[in-house]
């Protein structure tokens, strides 16, 4: 079912698909952010459980093992939105939860295996 | 002007006033280098970075009947067992090995049902930051049956407590200076410094600047064969000039090198190292090293001493180079100061690139720090070099493609 072109048709939400594992004849993932007016959002949502696609609204979230983490801030380099930063002063490395976008780019260039994420 | 002698002695009666680098720059500043040059007796410098040219000599205690070991997995990583009977020597970036002849099922494992679990992205590296964390280790070996040694193979379970000798011996750690990795390709790349984004994505450093002990001590003046330093949170030793060791890299008129120049082989009882200090880690695509505290005390034994350890990070540079192209010298986009570097934003080309560091600048100044309470506590000396390190190697291409062409 090509679900977002449903969604911009039916309901003019614009999904931006961040990350997606579709396979035939296989159940698919697809990360999306959804923008639109907040009762076509409601409906759409309500459309898509009406299709049996299983709806996560819970927010996938990095974590950083702070056990694991040697703060030497090679996940900074990678990360789009600077929510992975370096305390300029004590160098040491910070996390702006607001600002991540859970792209999860710093998941596999943390050296020590220190991120991961939620689901 | 002061001795080691005398330093030592001011040690031993905790007397001695003792700085990290850090403190001796921002003091330099502030009263300048002839005043602080008479206060000081030791400046300890610090570094916390991956070092893939590390590993660690093993040797087992003899099995009865005993075995003479020629091939030999930790944890599925291969040991070098090339030597003595029960010698192994580890690379830390050995890959662990899936299937193959140490990858049999543990009978009792399958027995409880549980599913052997190698995990890919681990390597020499894990496995002797496992052995220092007091973790058992797994190990398979294949003997070569002789008169002396009948036994054809043991699989046992170790830790560090359960072998004789457990030291770790680098052939190259301690870089003065390193280089910037950029990608002006465009695709993706896995390096030793970690994922380079294409099209001048991310720029990555791999050197604390300031805080590095090679360069504040950049002609190797006060740092030579039997230096004793911190190792992993223990005490370890300058055993000899590291491999690639190039103290004739171009330099500032502050003398620090421009690049990649001199190295360090460190030894020193693992035994006596702590995780906190000592990290196995994974570069994605790339494979796995060891990443290590290292500390190195400098003593001032006169002004000059505090002269180099003054450099600030704007006094220090290194080259960044293009990635993209897979050659052994690959292109540069010039020179960058370490300031800038850890601004979090070089400019190349004009343009304006995110860099992140590969050391770990937070953890560095926890080794200097730690260092320097274990001088102040009288509980570490400074030592005479035995020998200076070589300030004269050349650094030797192996092969030169295509027709030689002398146009002389």
């Amino acid at each position: 079912m090509p679900v977002t072109y449903r969604l911009a048709k039916d309901f003019n939400v614009a999904a931006n698909i961040i990350r997606a594992q579709v396979a035939p004849n296989q159940i698919g993932t697809l990360v999306v952010e959804l923008s639109g007016d907040i009762d076509q959002l409601d409906a759409a949502l309500d459309w898509l459980r009406s299709q049996d696609i299983g709806i996560s609204t819970a927010s996938r979230e990095i974590l950083i093992d702070e056990d694991l983490c040697v703060h030497c801030g090679l996940c900074t380099g990678v990360c789009p939105t600077e929510a992975l930063s370096l305390d300029p002063q004590t160098f040491r490395l910070n996390f702006g939860r607001s600002r991540c976008i859970v792209c999860e780019q710093c998941v596999p260039t943390c050296p020590v295996q220190a991120i991961s994420t939620n689901l | 002007m002061k001795t080691i002698a005398d330093i030592n002695d001011k040690i031993q009666q905790q007397k001695a006033v003792v700085w990290t680098v850090e403190e001796l720059k921002a003091r330099v500043a502030e009263l300048g280098v002839a005043k602080v040059a008479k206060t000081v007796d030791v400046v300890t410098t610090g570094t916390f970075e991956p070092a893939e040219s590390s590993g660690a000599v093993l040797n087992l205690g003899h099995t009865d009947p005993p075995i003479k070991i020629r091939q030999c997995w930790l944890d599925g990583v291969m040991a070098y067992s090339g030597f003595g009977a029960v010698d192994l020597y580890l690379g830390a970036s050995q890959m662990a090995e899936l299937g193959g002849a140490w990858d049999s099922p543990d009978p009792e494992e399958l027995r409880e049902g549980k599913t052997r679990t190698v995990q890919r992205e681990r390597g020499g590296g894990h496995v002797i930051a496992d052995l220092i964390a007091g973790k058992p280790v797994k190990l398979r070996a294949i003997g070569q049956v002789t008169d002396c040694y009948p036994r054809a193979s043991v699989e046992t379970t170790i830790t560090r407590d359960t072998i004789n000798q457990f030291y770790l011996f680098n052939p190259r750690n301690l870089y003065q200076n390193f280089i910037v990795g950029v990608n002006g390709g465009d695709r993706p790349l896995y390096t030793y410094l970690g994922p380079l984004q294409p099209r001048l994505g991310n720029a990555v450093y791999a050197n604390p600047g300031a805080l590095s002990p090679l360069l504040n001590d950049p002609d190797l003046n006060l740092v030579g064969i039997g230096t004793r330093i911190f190792l992993g949170g223990g005490v370890g030793y300058v055993a000899w000039e590291g491999t690639q060791h190039f103290p004739l890299q171009k330099r500032l008129p502050n003398r620090t090198p421009i690049g990649p120049a001199a190295t360090l082989a460190l030894i020193g009882d693992a035994k006596q190292m702590g995780d906190r200090w000592v990290k196995g880690c994974y570069f994605k695509g790339y494979g796995p090293s060891l990443m290590i505290g290292i500390g190195v005390p400098l003593p001032v034994l006169n002004e000059t001493v505090v002269e180099r350890c003054a450099v600030q990070d704007a006094e220090l540079v290194a080259p960044v180079v293009d990635f993209s192209i897979p050659r052994r010298v690959r292109p540069t986009f010039g020179l960058v100061s370490y300031a800038q570097l850890k601004s979090g934003r070089i400019t190349i080309d004009g343009r304006s690139v995110r860099s992140a560091p590969l050391s770990s600048i937070f953890l560095a100044r926890q080794v200097a720090q730690e260092l320097k309470q274990w001088i102040e506590a009288g509980e570490f000396t400074l030592t005479e070099p035995v020998a200076p390190i070589p300030g004269d190697r050349a650094f030797v291409a192996q092969d030169r493609w295509g027709a030689q062409i002398n146009l002389e």
